[in-house]
Formats: structure tokens, C-alpha cells, sequence
């Protein structure tokens, strides 16, 4: 087993940084992921000087290309349609920290970019929560493809439920995701509750962390401590990934946590991830400057006490009792569901049959699409297979004409009779007039397709 | 009639130029305890008969401040500084006498917490009381507000009126707090003896009659005024890479893309000039052990130059870092890249006869014969040289960009020209020119380069404005100007006209008032500032500079 944590425990300790700020790309001149959004942070870490500590290489973006996306995501109408090139170099930032922590040049990344992308599903026709393209899930397949690993966590400290990145693991046994967000029942995406475990053949490998709003330091922390450390001790993970959010601050204008700056670092220091990507955040004043200062000394293992914000004291915020509660019955309720994740696997994939079949209605806020998707996944025979998906999907922007799909999923660790049987899959639904664009997504070989029934062209990515 | 002198750390070279021609050149030991005596005696053996007030400029390349810093003859500098919220100060490792004060100042120039001023107080008291004369004050974002560090200053000088106390948004507006620090306490640490001795030059010079404004090059490849650059002594550092540097640029056709390679006894200093404009490195120089914030060009110094010592490794040879002494060729003790050149041919200076002996004794070692090891030292040599230049390309390319544009225009680009420029070693400048396909080129008057380029080389200046209308201010980062702006719809044009008509007026104050038109915009940036869905107001950025570059005398009047 390469197990660079491992590895790297006895190295010189040198943190990878690519800040890409894209000073000049935005959803809209005033929405909130817009060119300021980083403005004053780079302020902060510039006038730091945490490019010069030997502690910290800074590393230079690049784009990632239309396969590493075509990888993850089935884009309709096209994965060119649907990126712009900050996309592109946010994603291929990933990918560079990647490669050097692979290498074994770091000992741990933080890719410091926007556009985020923790919301985008496998199936994008467009933006949601901010989102076109799926970040982390970039570079997680392209490490696992390219470098040979097979078990990685990515734990998700957005306030916002990572909906796209469960989307995309969720019928993963490989890849543990954990999201702990403020409850769904008052924030966006208005998902991520405790009985989203994972598919069939992946219960307990999606752990959804509701918290009550206002939930202080102090109660992410004992969900680290309690659940989430513990989770990844016996999972041993080759690779953990901070899907690293910055809205749980106490003066996020979008949610109604009571996170601090020195809370981030401390989280940061106790998951102590391999690589870290920035997700949201949008207190761009008051909050990021001060965060990602935090985040980088903790990640580098410099002293971060000195970092606070200017209206923060120790004890400014506390739990109620009702709130810890809340959290400890949440805490609980998740760890009998991860201890009895063989019996639960073993019991859904009976019920399941030979087809495990769910339907979804999805929304994309910013771009004002409606998808209904169906998934099918194979229940494979071969109990170390994860067998392969299809997707049906339908979605109609505005109020205008619908734009279908059919797209066929074979993961990484598939089996041969599921790799062939998808390919039938793919060329049998070529003909199939129903839908407008056919995909084919076989990650064991790394062959993606796109056919348009319209012109009949197939393009492989 | 234009004069440049570079010191270099063996010889000091200077040139009379008259209508873009060379007319006299020379060349004195360097005397780094005599370096007024120097200037002047290279300056007397160019001028000779020539009347002085046929002089119209002289420009200087000195050594003194990098000497004063390598020696340890600076000032003892104490350091006030206000971190506010942030790394553990401690980290900056900033010398000894370092005074840590509460109180901040935002990235907004916003005071997030007032000055502790009793503690400034005790701590300029300590100061006085241990003797010392020079204090720097820096606070972080002290750039975007000066205030702390000005009330910082009334309190040390109420403390000790003899006390020079020098502020950090005056020595660098740039972002970067423990560089500036660096960057103030260095000023503080040079400024009076380098004031000294601009004082003894001026005076030296008007005892010869010459009446031309003296100039002083700095690292950026920009000359300054000799009494306005009291006031940035340490940019002055590093002039010698710089002036080599300039020399190529006058001495090879405009717009190219060139390697300069400035060939020592036992350096070579290699920089960048791409598409006609010498590379500026991103960061600041590292002057001793600590980052500054003065701007350089990017010149990667490599350890390896004609008297390297070689060693013989089995069948192979490494050479330097260190010195063997003369070229044996010369009658030094031991053979060195030089020898290995006259064997092969590369060079016609020293005897050839020590120089197969050299290499002779060098193949016995390494069992071969002296033309098979004088080719060795010279593969090892261009192999070495190689690799440095490509791995300054590259670090160009890998540079970090913050803007989509600035990662989709980068293109790999590769040397038209190496240029060979210094001392007697050019014989590998053919060698590493094919190597990447480009043209070697060694001008006329290599050995008297550095001269040549401190002559031409025309004054910089650079300008970072920044806007917060929302606020209704601006700063010059760079002098610490600050005032009000009252118009809500300043946008990025009116920026660019008041950035514009400050670097004018920055440049008149400088004394070099001439060359304001050259001034360019770098940047230009818009950030609108939305707080609750709605506008209030704009950031705006704009960068400007006069580039380094050559005088019209020397481009428009006969030169290349």
C-alpha cells in the first residue's frame, strides 16, 4: 500500500499553495462569487508574507483539461459548453497540488481558488449553489486513476451539505464522504440529513452531520472529535480531502453558524487533510481574511494563536444545552449506523434485487434549471464490484425546451462483465431518440464519450 | 558627453561615450576600503583632457551599500513593530533589539485597535538607554494607514531627539509586512554612511569641474539622482548585475529575447531580457539573510566561473564552488575552467604551454589525456550553465498568476541571443548558444559592458495607486501619499489619470522629471464592492512605471 501519510510523517514539514483569486472572473459584477471575493485575503496572506516561509511553496495554476472533467461529470450539452476557463484553472489547480503531493514534494496542499465547486453533481447542465464543476471530485479521480490509490475520505467543512460530491461518491465503498453542515431544513441546498448513508453497496460511506444554526467552535469540534476522527481511524483513508468551506463563520451573510477563525484552525489541524480545496464563503471582510490566514499556518504547523478577528474573544460564543443535545444525539444516532454498515450493506443490496433504482428532482438555484434524474445502478454479483450506473435525466431551463441525457457510469473498481455490459448499454441508447445526448463514462479505462442523436457525432474526451 | 563607472569586485571599469560611440574606456583595481579613490581614478583616466563641461552625465554603480552589509559595518538598528492580528511575530526572526507593540491597522487601512502607546514609550525608552541611534517602526498595513507608525516616530524622537527613525510605508508600499520591516531597517541601518559618501562624490566630482548631474544606478536598472537616492540607499544594491544587464541591452538589437551571461572569476551572474525588457524579479531581493522589498532584476548567480576549482570525481570533474586561485595559464597554483578554454581554443589569453600542464596533470588524474580532460571541464562548465538558464525560464513560466488572462497569455519562450559580457571566460558563451539554439553573441566592448549600461541606462520609477471610494481615499503606496476622493463615480479612467498625473508629479520631485512621459500603466484593476446585494463603492488598483530602459542620447543618436 503507497501510503504517503505514511510516508510523510518523517519529512520536513512544507505546505503546497496555489491562491487563485481569479481578480477577473465572476457569476455576475454583484453576486457573491465575484472578483472581490478574495481581494482582502489576498491582502492578509501577501502582507503576512506566508509566501515566504519556507514552510509554504506557492505553486503555479494550470488548466485541467476537458478529460479530467468528462472524468467525473456527464456536461450537457458539452463539457466546453459548460466550463469557462476559470473552471478550468480552478479545477486544474487541484490537479497541480496534486501531482506535487503524489510526488511526494509536499507534505500537505491547500488549493486556495474559486470558483468553487462542491454542489456540482455527475450530471451538470448548468450552475448550482455557485458551482459548474465539481472541484474535489476532479481530483480525487484523477489522483486515484493516475497514482493507483484506492481509499480516500473527503470531509466536507462547507456550511452548505456538499450535495454534488455525495452525488458522485454515493455508490462509492471507497470513498468516504462526511459533510457536517448547518441543518438543511434552514439552509441551502435543503439536503444532507442523517438518512443519506450512501447506495446500497456503500451504506455508511456517506455520513451527513446536520447541525443546529448557530453551533459554535466548540460543537464542530466534538463532532471531530467524536465522530468524524474516529470514522477515519478505522477507515484508513490513503488520502483525505478538506472540501474546505468558510461559511460557518459567525458573520457569514448567507448562513447562521458561530465558527471562528482559530476554530477553522484548529479543524484543520486535528483532520489534519492531505489536500484542502476551498469551497464557499462570503463574509469577504470579516471573516476570510482572517480564516484562510489561520488555515495556512495551521496546515504549514505554525503557531496560529495570533490569528483572530478584530470583534472575536475567546467565549464570545457558546453552546446551549439544547443545542449540545441535539448535536450528541446526531453524534450517536450516525455512529450505530457506521459500526453496523456491513449488516445495513448487506440487508439494502437484498432489497435492492438486481437493479437498485431512485429517482430525484433537482434544482439549479443560479441557473434556474429543473432536473429529474433516475439512477439505476447494477447490484453486481461480485461483492467487490460496485457495479455500473445509468442516468436518465431531463431538464428544462426557464421555461424553456428540455434538454435530455442518457449517460452510462462504469467506476474505477468495476468488474469486466459490468464494464462490457455498460458499453452495450452506451451503443445500444445511441439510436435511442428519446434523448438528445448519449454519454459514456468508463473510468476503469479511462474512455469518456459524448454522442449527439441530433448530428450523430460522437466525440471522445 | 556620458559617463558611466561600475565597481566591480575586482576591477572598477568606466567609459566616455560621445554621439553612441565609445571613445575612452578603463579599468582600476577595485579598493573596496578606498572606494571614492577608485571612482574618481577610473573617472580621471576616462575624462583625461577631455573639458568638463563637455561632460553632460555620470553615472555610478557602486558596491558600498552591499560591502557595508557584507562587512557588518551598518548602523545597530532597533525595530518597533506592530503586528496585530497574524503569524506569531516572534516567527520574524528580525535581528535582536525588536520592541513588540499592540495595536492594528486593517487591510483597509481601518485601525482595528489602537496603538499601545505606553508601551511604545517604555520600549523607546529601553532603546535609548542601550545606546542606540537608528530605530525603524513598521506596522502591519502601515501602507494603507500611517498613522501608528507616525505616532510611533513622535514618541521616539520625544524620547531622543538624536535618534534617525526611519517608517516602513516610507521604505516600501508593497504588501509584505515582515519584507518591509526588513526593507526599514536596512534603510535605517545604510542611510548615514551612504549619505557620507554621496556627499564626498558630489564633492569630488565639483572639485573636477564637472558641473553634469551625477546619477546613481540601482538593482532595477534605473539611475536616480546621486541627492535624491540619500533617500533610498538600499536600492542602490546589486547595481552590478544590473549595470551588465543594461550594457546588453545597448549593445544588442531592441525587442529581443536574450541570456545574459556575465562570466567571473569565480561567479556568473545570469539574467533575463525578454522581448527588449530585462526581467524584474516578482519578489524582492534577498539582501543578506533577510526577503526585502527592493526591487532587482532576476540574476541567478552560479557558483562556477573561469578560476573555479576543479576536482577530479573518477573518471569525471567537478567544479567550484569555490576558487582555485589564478587560472594556472596565469601562474596559479592549480588548473581551472580558464586552462581547460586556452587548450581547447576557446580563448587566446594566458600562456598555452601552463595550460596543457594544467590539464595534463588534470588527465592523470582522471586517467586521460589533456585535450579529452580539457573537454570535460568544458562539458561540465556548459552542461552547468545549461541548466541554470533553463531553470530560470522555467521559473519565469512556473511563476504564480492571480488573473485567468495572466495563465492563458504565458507561452513558453526561448532565448534569441546569449550574450556574453565581463572577464576573459566568453569561450563558453558559443558553446551554450547552440546548445539552446540561439545565437551567441559577444559585443565589441564585453569586458567594459557594465560601464556601458550604467552610462545609458535611463531613470525608473514605479507608482501603485490604490482607490477605496467606498472609504473616499486614496494611497501611493509607494511614498505613503494619501488623500480624499469625493466622486462617487470614480471609475477606473479617473484612476488611471490620477495615477498617471502622480507618478508625474513623483517624477519631478525626484529630479527626474524628463523621463515622466515613459510613464506606462502595468495594471489596472476594478473591484466593486457590494455589501448586502447593492453597490457601495469601488477598489481600484493601478500600477505604473517608468521601465528600465536606455536615454534617447544613446538609442536616438548613433548607438544601436
Amino acid at each position: 500500500m503507497i501510503d504517503r501519510r505514511e510516508e510523510n510523517k518523517d519529512r520536513a514539514r512544507k505546505m503546497g499553495l496555489i491562491f487563485f483569486p481569479a481578480f477577473d472572473w465572476a457569476i455576475t459584477p454583484t453576486h457573491p462569487e465575484r472578483e472581490e471575493r478574495l481581494l482582502y485575503t489576498r491582502d492578509q496572506i501577501f502582507e503576512e508574507g506566508l509566501m515566504d516561509l519556507p514552510e509554504v511553496e506557492e505553486y503555479k495554476p494550470r488548466l485541467a483539461e476537458h478529460r479530467d472533467i468528462a472524468r467525473v461529470h456527464f456536461c450537457i450539452p458539452s463539457v466546453e459548453a459548460l466550463v469557462t476557463e476559470a473552471h478550468l484553472i480552478a479545477a486544474g489547480s487541484t490537479l497541480v497540488l496534486a501531482d506535487a503531493y503524489m510526488k511526494g514534494e509536499i507534505t500537505n496542499a491547500f488549493a486556495l481558488v474559486r470558483p468553487p465547486g462542491h454542489h456540482s453533481m455527475r450530471v451538470a447542465h448548468g450552475n448550482r449553489g455557485f458551482c459548474n464543476v465539481n472541484n474535489e471530485a476532479i481530483m480525487v479521480e484523477y489522483i486515484r486513476k493516475k497514482y493507483g490509490i484506492r481509499r480516500v475520505a473527503i470531509i466536507d467543512t462547507d456550511v452548505h451539505h456538499g450535495d454534488g460530491t455525495q452525488d458522485i461518491f454515493y455508490h462509492d465503498p471507497d470513498v468516504l464522504f462526511i459533510s457536517f453542515h448547518q441543518d438543511g431544513r434552514t439552509l441551502y441546498p435543503g439536503s444532507g440529513f442523517v438518512d443519506e448513508q450512501g447506495g446500497p453497496k456503500a451504506i455508511g460511506r456517506t455520513i451527513n452531520i446536520p447541525l443546529p444554526p448557530e453551533t459554535p467552535d466548540e460543537g464542530i469540534h466534538y463532532v471531530l472529535e467524536e465522530l468524524v476522527l474516529p470514522i477515519l481511524k478505522e477507515f484508513r483513508p490513503q488520502l483525505v480531502v478538506n472540501s474546505a468551506g468558510q461559511d460557518n463563520h459567525y458573520t457569514d451573510p448567507l448562513a447562521n453558524m458561530r465558527f471562528s477563525a482559530q476554530g477553522y484552525a484548529k479543524l484543520n489541524e486535528m483532520l489534519a487533510p492531505d489536500i484542502a480545496v476551498l469551497e464557499g464563503g462570503y463574509a469577504i471582510e470579516t471573516a476570510l481574511p482572517y480564516v484562510n490566514c489561520g488555515i495556512i499556518l495551521a496546515m504549514a504547523g505554525l503557531d496560529y494563536s495570533n490569528v483572530r478577528e478584530p470583534d472575536y474573544h475567546p467565549g464570545r460564543f457558546s453552546m446551549t444545552r439544547a443545542m449540545e443535545a441535539n448535536i450528541q444525539g446526531t453524534v450517536e444516532y450516525l455512529q450505530g449506523i457506521w459500526d453496523a454498515r456491513e449488516e445495513l450493506t448487506a440487508k439494502a443490496v437484498e432489497r435492492a434485487g438486481p437493479f437498485y433504482r431512485r429517482h430525484k428532482n433537482i434544482f439549479y438555484d443560479t441557473d434556474g434549471i429543473r432536473e429529474r434524474q433516475t439512477e439505476s445502478v447494477k447490484m453486481c454479483p461480485d461483492s467487490s464490484c460496485p457495479g455500473y450506473m445509468t442516468i436518465d435525466t431531463d431538464a428544462v431551463r426557464g421555461y424553456g425546451q428540455s434538454e435530455s441525457g442518457f449517460g452510462v457510469f462504469v467506476p474505477l473498481f468495476a468488474c469486466k462483465s459490468c464494464r462490457e455490459e455498460a458499453r452495450e448499454e452506451y451503443e445500444a441508447h445511441k439510436t435511442d431518440s428519446r434523448y438528445n445526448y448519449i454519454f459514456f463514462q468508463d473510468k476503469n479505462k479511462d474512455d469518456f464519450r459524448l454522442f449527439s442523436t441530433r448530428i450523430h457525432n460522437e466525440r471522445v474526451y | 558627453m556620458l559617463i558611466g563607472i561600475d565597481v566591480g569586485g575586482t576591477t572598477t571599469d568606466a567609459v566616455l561615450i560621445d554621439e553612441g560611440r565609445i571613445i575612452k574606456k578603463s579599468k582600476v583595481p577595485t579598493d573596496h576600503d578606498h572606494l571614492l579613490e577608485c571612482l574618481m581614478d577610473a573617472l580621471d583616466e576616462v575624462v583625461g583632457e577631455i573639458p568638463p563641461e563637455k561632460i553632460e552625465r555620470v553615472v555610478l554603480s557602486t558596491t558600498l551599500i552591499t560591502n557595508l552589509i557584507a562587512e557588518g559595518k551598518t548602523d545597530p538598528v532597533a525595530l518597533i513593530m506592530e503586528p496585530g492580528p497574524g503569524m506569531n511575530p516572534d516567527g520574524y526572526a528580525l535581528g535582536g533589539e525588536v520592541h513588540i507593540v499592540r495595536g492594528a491597522i486593517d487591510y483597509r487601512g481601518r485601525e482595528i485597535q489602537p496603538l499601545d502607546e505606553d508601551q511604545v514609550k517604555e520600549a523607546a525608552a529601553k532603546i535609548a538607554d542601550r545606546g542606540y541611534k537608528k530605530v525603524a517602526v513598521a506596522s502591519k498595513f502601515g501602507q494603507r494607514n500611517p498613522s501608528h507608525e507616525e505616532r510611533m516616530r513622535e514618541i521616539v524622537l520625544r524620547t531622543n531627539p538624536e535618534i534617525a527613525v526611519e517608517m516602513g510605508h516610507r521604505a516600501s508600499g508593497r504588501l509584505n509586512f515582515p519584507r518591509r520591516a526588513a526593507t526599514t531597517m536596512l534603510k535605517a541601518a545604510t542611510q548615514e554612511r551612504y549619505r557620507r559618501f554621496a556627499e564626498e562624490i558630489a564633492k569630488a566630482v565639483s572639485r573636477r569641474k564637472i558641473e553634469a548631474p551625477i546619477y546613481v544606478l540601482k538593482a532595477d536598472g534605473g539611475t536616480l539622482p546621486l541627492a535624491t537616492s540619500v533617500d533610498h540607499p538600499v536600492e542602490t544594491i546589486f547595481s552590478g548585475p544590473a549595470a551588465s544587464t543594461m550594457g546588453v541591452l545597448a549593445l544588442t538589437p531592441p525587442g529581443q529575447t536574450s541570456v545574459v551571461v556575465d562570466i567571473g572569476g569565480t561567479t556568473t551572474d545570469l539574467a533575463l531580457i525578454l522581448d527588449g525588457v530585462p526581467l524584474i524579479s516578482s519578489e524582492g531581493a534577498r539582501v543578506d539573510s533577510y526577503l526585502t522589498h527592493i526591487r532587482a532584476f532576476a540574476v541567478k548567480s552560479v557558483a562556477l566561473g573561469g578560476d573555479s576549482r576543479v576536482r577530479a570525481e573518477g573518471q569525471t570533474v567537478t567544479l567550484g564552488p569555490d576558487r582555485a586561485g589564478p587560472a594556472f595559464c596565469f601562474g596559479g597554483p592549480q588548473p581551472t575552467p580558464t586552462d581547460a578554454m586556452r587548450v581547447m581554443n576557446l580563448i587566446s589569453i594566458g600562456d598555452r604551454v601552463l595550460a596543457e600542464e594544467a590539464m595534463e596533470k588534470l588527465g592523470r588524474e582522471i586517467g586521460c589525456s589533456a585535450g579529452e580532460a580539457a573537454q570535460k571541464v568544458v562539458d561540465a562548465a556548459v552542461e552547468k550553465l545549461l541548466s541554470e538558464i533553463n531553470g530560470m525560464f522555467l521559473a519565469w513560466e512556473l511563476e504564480p498568476a492571480y488573473r485567468v488572462w495572466e495563465i492563458l497569455q504565458k507561452e513558453k519562450i526561448r532565448p534569441q541571443n546569449v550574450v556574453g559580457v565581463g572577464g576573459g571566460s566568453l569561450g563558453l558563451v558559443p558553446l551554450v548558444a547552440e546548445l539552446l539554439g540561439a545565437e551567441g553573441i559577444i559585443p565589441e566592448e564585453a569586458t567594459v559592458a557594465n560601464a556601458i549600461g550604467a552610462a545609458v541606462a535611463r531613470p525608473t520609477l514605479t507608482l501603485t495607486f490604490r482607490a477605496d471610494t467606498e472609504r473616499g481615499f486614496y494611497t501611493v503606496a509607494e511614498d505613503g501619499t494619501t488623500g480624499e476622493i469625493r466622486d462617487k463615480k470614480f471609475g477606473q479612467k479617473e484612476a488611471e489619470e490620477m495615477a498617471r498625473k502622480l507618478i508625474v508629479e513623483g517624477a519631478e520631485r525626484m529630479g527626474i522629471g524628463e523621463y515622466a512621459s515613459q510613464a506606462e500603466v502595468t495594471s489596472s484593476e476594478v473591484f466593486n464592492m457590494v455589501r448586502g446585494w447593492a453597490t457601495t463603492g469601488r477598489i481600484l488598483d493601478v500600477g505604473m512605471q517608468i521601465p528600465a530602459g536606455l536615454i534617447p542620447e544613446w538609442t536616438g543618436g548613433g548607438g544601436r
